[in-house]
C-alpha cells in the first residue's frame, strides 16, 4: 500500500521537492528495517538503464532556450537538464518505494494475508506455488546433474564441454516436471484443493494499530495531494 | 464400505482398457493388500477405486463404484476427497509445494476441507504423532529425504480422517523402521473403522498387516481371499509376486521337519525378543 | 559381460562430511573394499549411506579424510574422470532419463567415456541383454513402465563397464521379476570380477547377493563383515540399535540353535545337517 502511495505521490507532487521528500522517507524506513544498503544497490541497478536513456534523451531533445553545450546537431539545454533531473529523482522515488516493499515483505505472508482478506484460495495457491517453483526446479536440476555427471558428463571442463552438457540436463528437468504434473494435480485434488468456498487459515499475519494508522495517514496524504494537484496548488509539471 | 462392481477402465485417449471387470470390496476396518507385477494395473486400480478415475483424469469407466452407499459417479472431486484418499509412491508429486513447514503441509488437507482452526490443528497433531514426525515438524518439506517425504505424505492424507484410504506403495522409499511405522499407523486406523487398500511389493509387510489379499495381473483380479491363504500359495511367484519370507522358508523347510508354525511365530516376533 | 576390466579397489580413510547446513553426515568412516568384492551397505535413512558412496566418484568431496580410487587419491580428479572407474546408478530413473530411445540413453554413458564404433555397440548390447531390454531398444523410455525404466537406468551404467559399480537401492520399487533380474546382474558382475557396492533396505537381498555387509548408523560404520557375522545373534543388539532386523532365515536358524544362517540356502543346509 505504501509503495503505491509513494509512487503516485512522486508523480503528483512534481518538482524536486516531492520526490526527494519521498525518497527521504523511504530511505529512512529502509534504514529502520535494516535494508538500506541493499535497497540503494538494487534501486540503482534497476533504475540505471532507464535513467541513462531518459537523461540522454531529455538533456538533448527537450525544447529550451539556454544552451549549455552541443554535440553535433544536438543541443543540451538547462531546461533539458532540469527535466532530466526531475525525472531521475521521480524514478528513484518509485524504484526505492517498490524496492522497499519487495525487501521487507515476506511473499508468503503477503499472499496468505490477501487470502484472509478475501482472495480466492485457488489464486493464492497459484501464487504460492509459483514462488516455490524456482527453488524446486533448482533442486531437481541438482539431482539430475549429479546423475548425468556420474555417467561421465563433464561439467567442470572447458566452456565448450559445459555447453555440450546442457541438453542432458535440460531434457530431464523439463520432462520430469511435465510428467509429474498430472500426478501432482491428482494429489492436490485428493487433498481437496479444488473445494469451492473459503477455508479457515491457520496463519494470521500480525497487524498492529500503528500500522493501520500509518496506512490511513499515507492514504490521507495521497488523497490530499491529488486534491492539491487538481486545485493547481503544485507547480505544473514540465 | 467401498465397492467396485464389474469395473473396466480405459484411460482418456487410449483405445484399450487396462482394467477388466474388476470386483473389489473394502469393508470398514479391513486392510486389503493388493499385489501383482508392475504394469499389471495396481496403480490404475487405486485410481479407479478412489473415484479420481474418471472424475479427475477422465477416461471411461464401465461398472460402478459405490462409496458408503453413494454412487461415486455423481460426486465432484472434492466430494470424493471427503470420503476417500489415495496416495502414490512418488513423494515429490505428493507434496503440495506451498507449505513452509511439515506441520503446514500436513494441515493443508483438513484446512482445505473448510474445518475450523482448532479441528485442523487437532487432526494435524494426531497425524504427526501417528507417524512420529514430531522431530521434523518445523522442517521445510522440500528439504526432506525421500523417506521422510513419504511419511509426511502419508500423514497429510491421514490428517483428513477419511473413511477409506488407498495407498499405492506407501513404503517404497522407507527403511525397515519406517515400513514398520507405517504398518502400525495403518493397523491403528483400521482399528478405528477405516477401510484400507494397500498396494505393495513388500509381501512381508502385508503378511502381518492384511486381512485379505487381492492379486491383479493383466488388469484382472486373479486372486481374492484371506491374506494367509493367498500369500502361502506356491503359484504366487509365477504371478510375478515375491512370496513373504515366512511362506518361502516354510516351504523350503517343510520336508525337513521344521514346523510352519515355528516359522510363522519367528516371523511375527522381533529379533531378540 | 564383455572383455571389461576386472574390479579395482576403493577406500575411504577417516572420511568426514559436513553438509553446508551443518549436518555431519559422515563422522569419520574407514572402509577399504578390495578388487572384486561385493559389499552391501545397509542402515537407516540418514545414516550416511548415500553420502558415503557419492564420495567414490567425486560428486561429494570430503570435509576431511581421504578417498582412494584404484589406490590413488580422488582429490583433484574430476567427476567425469572418476566416472570411468566408478559407475553409480541412481535410485530415481526419472531424474536422469533424457534420450528419445532406450538405446540412445544407454549409449550416453559409454560415449562420454570415449567409446565409439563397435566397442560402443557391444557394450550397449551387453547392457541391454543383461537388463532384459533388448526388445525395447528402439522404444521411448517413457513408454516403459517404472520397473523397466529403473532397469534402463541400471543398463546405462552397466554399459560404461566400470571396474567398480555402485547401485543405489536397486531393488526398491521392483516387482519379483525385477528383483530377480537385479540379483542375476549382481551375480554376473561378481563372476566377472568387478567390484560391486549396493545400498539397500532389503536385508534378504543383501544377505543373499553379497559377501560383505557394512552397517551404518549416524555417519559411522557399526558393523562390517560377512552376512554370517553381521546377522549372527550376538550382533543383533547392534542391528537393533539402528532399527534393522536380520533376515528371517537368520532368526529361524538362531531359534533352532543352528548358528548363523543368514540365507535360505545356509538355513536349509544347517537344518538338513542337523536332522
Amino acid at each position: 500500500m505504501a509503495a503505491s502511495a509513494e509512487s503516485l505521490g512522486a508523480f503528483l507532487i512534481g518538482g524536486y521537492l516531492g520526490p526527494l521528500a519521498i525518497l527521504a522517507v523511504v530511505l529512512a524506513s529502509a534504514a529502520i528495517a535494516g535494508v538500506a544498503g541493499r535497497l540503494v544497490r538494487i534501486s540503482l541497478l534497476l533504475t540505471l538503464p532507464i535513467a541513462i536513456s531518459v537523461v540522454l534523451v531529455s538533456v538533448f531533445t527537450r525544447a529550451g532556450t539556454h544552451v549549455l553545450f552541443s554535440i553535433g546537431p544536438f543541443d543540451a539545454t538547462t531546461e533539458g537538464v532540469d527535466f532530466a533531473g526531475q525525472t531521475l529523482v521521480r524514478l528513484l522515488a518509485i524504484s526505492t518505494s517498490i524496492g522497499l516493499f519487495g525487501l521487507t515483505t515476506d511473499p508468503r505472508s503477503f499472499v496468505l494475508d490477501l487470502e484472509r482478506r478475501g482472495l480466492s484460495s485457488r489464486f493464492a495457491f497459484v501464487a504460492l506455488a509459483t514462488l516455490e517453483a524456482v527453488p524446486a526446479m533448482v533442486e531437481r536440476a541438482g539431482v539430475i546433474q549429479a546423475a548425468q555427471r556420474a555417467r561421465g558428463l563433464d561439467t567442470e571442463g572447458s566452456v565448450r564441454a559445459r555447453l555440450r552438457g546442457v541438453l542432458p540436463l535440460v531434457g530431464p528437468v523439463i520432462l520430469s516436471s511435465l510428467t509429474e504434473v498430472e500426478e501432482r494435480s491428482l494429489a492436490l485434488e485428493v487433498r481437496a484443493f479444488g473445494r469451492p468456498g473459503r477455508r479457515h487459515l491457520l496463519w494470521r499475519v500480525p497487524d498492529s494499530g500503528a500500522q493501520l494508522a500509518a496506512r490511513a495517514a499515507l492514504l490521507a496524504v495521497l488523497l490530499l495531494s491529488i486534491g492539491a494537484r487538481l486545485a493547481g496548488v503544485f507547480p505544473s509539471l514540465p | 464400505m467401498l465397492e467396485l462392481r464389474g469395473a473396466s477402465y480405459r484411460y482418456a485417449g487410449y483405445a484399450k482398457e487396462v482394467l477388466h471387470d474388476v470386483d473389489l470390496r473394502l469393508d470398514d476396518g479391513e486392510i486389503v493388500g493388493l499385489v501383482g507385477p508392475n504394469e499389471a494395473g495396481k496403480s490404475t486400480l487405486c485410481l479407479v477405486a478412489s473415484g479420481l478415475a474418471p472424475a479427475s483424469i477422465g477416461g471411461t469407466l464401465r461398472g460402478t463404484l459405490t462409496i458408503d452407499g453413494v454412487e461415486a459417479a455423481g460426486l465432484a472431486t472434492h466430494e470424493l476427497a471427503e470420503r476417500v484418499v489415495v496416495g502414490f509412491q512418488n513423494p515429490n508429486t505428493q507434496r503440495s509445494g506451498i507449505a513452509a513447514t511439515v506441520f503446514e503441509e500436513v494441515a493443508l488437507g483438513p484446512m482445505n476441507l473448510g474445518l475450523p482452526v482448532e479441528e485442523t490443528v487437532e487432526r494435524t497433531r494426531e497425524a504427526i504423532a501417528r507417524l512420529k514426525l514430531e522431530p521434523i515438524v518445523r522442517r521445510d518439506p522440500q528439504r526432506l529425504s525421500g523417506g521422510q517425504s513419504q511419511l509426511v505424505g502419508i500423514a497429510a492424507l491421514l490428517a483428513m480422517r477419511p473413511r477409506h484410504v488407498i495407498l499405492d506403495e506407501p513404503t517404497a522409499q522407507l527403511d525397515p523402521a519406517g515400513t514398520r511405522l507405517v504398518g502400525e499407523a495403518l493397523r491403528a486406523l483400521a482399528g478405528m473403522g477405516t477401510s484400507l487398500l494397500v498396494a505393495e511389493h513388500k509381501t512381508d509387510l502385508l503378511d502381518g498387516l492384511c486381512t485379505r489379499v487381492v492379486a491383479i495381473d493383466g488388469g484382472r483380479i486373479v486372486r481374492d481371499g484371506p491374506a494367509r491363504e493367498i500369500l502361502d500359495d506356491p503359484a504366487l511367484a509365477e504371478l510375478g509376486v515375491e512370496p513373504p519370507a515366512r511362506a518361502r522358508l516354510s516351504r523350503a523347510l517343510a520336508g525337513l521337519g521344521v514346523d510352519a508354525e515355528l516359522v510363522a511365530a519367528t516371523a511375527a516376533t522381533e529379533a531378540g525378543s | 559381460m564383455t572383455e571389461a576390466p576386472t574390479g579395482t579397489s576403493v577406500a575411504v580413510e577417516g572420511l568426514v562430511h559436513v553438509y553446508p547446513g551443518g549436518t555431519r553426515a559422515l563422522d569419520g568412516v574407514d572402509l577399504a573394499i578390495a578388487p572384486g568384492e561385493g559389499v552391501a551397505i545397509v542402515g537407516q535413512n540418514g545414516s550416511g549411506k548415500s553420502t558415503l558412496v557419492r564420495h567414490l566418484n567425486g560428486l561429494l568431496r570430503p570435509t576431511s579424510g581421504r578417498v582412494l580410487v584404484a589406490g590413488t587419491d580422488a582429490a583433484g580428479r574430476r567427476v567425469a574422470h572418476l566416472a570411468a572407474t566408478v559407475g553409480l546408478a541412481f535410485q530415481d530413473p526419472d531424474r536422469q532419463i533424457f534420450a528419445r530411445t532406450v538405446r540412445a540413453e544407454v549409449s550416453f554413458g559409454p560415449r562420454n567415456l570415449g567409446r565409439r564404433g563397435t566397442k560402443l555397440e557391444r557394450a550397449v548390447d551387453a547392457a541391454l541383454d543383461a537388463t532384459g531390454l533388448v526388445a525395447d531398444a528402439e522404444a521411448n523410455p517413457y513408454d516403459l513402465g517404472y520397473s523397466r525404466r529403473k532397469l534402463l537406468a541400471l543398463a546405462s551404467v552397466l554399459a560404461m563397464e566400470t571396474p567398480v559399480i555402485v547401485l543405489d537401492e536397486p531393488t526398491t520399487g521392483q516387482d519379483a521379476r525385477g528383483v530377480a533380474r537385479v540379483e542375476q546382474i549382481v551375480a554376473s558382475l561378481a563372476a566377472a570380477g568387478r567390484t560391486v557396492i549396493a545400498i539397500s533396505h532389503d536385508m534378504r537381498f543383501a544377505a543373499e547377493s553379497f559377501g560383505r555387509i557394512v552397517v551404518m548408523r549416524d555417519g559411522r560404520i557399526v558393523a562390517d563383515g560377512s552376512p554370517a557375522e553381521v546377522f549372527a545373534e550376538p550382533a543383533w543388539p547392534t542391528l537393533a540399535s539402528t532399527f534393522l532386523e536380520p533376515p528371517l532365515a537368520a532368526r529361524i536358524g538362531a531359534r533352532l540353535l543352528l548358528g548363523s544362517t543368514p540365507t535360505e540356502a545356509s538355513l536349509v543346509t544347517a537344518v538338513t545337517g542337523s536332522v
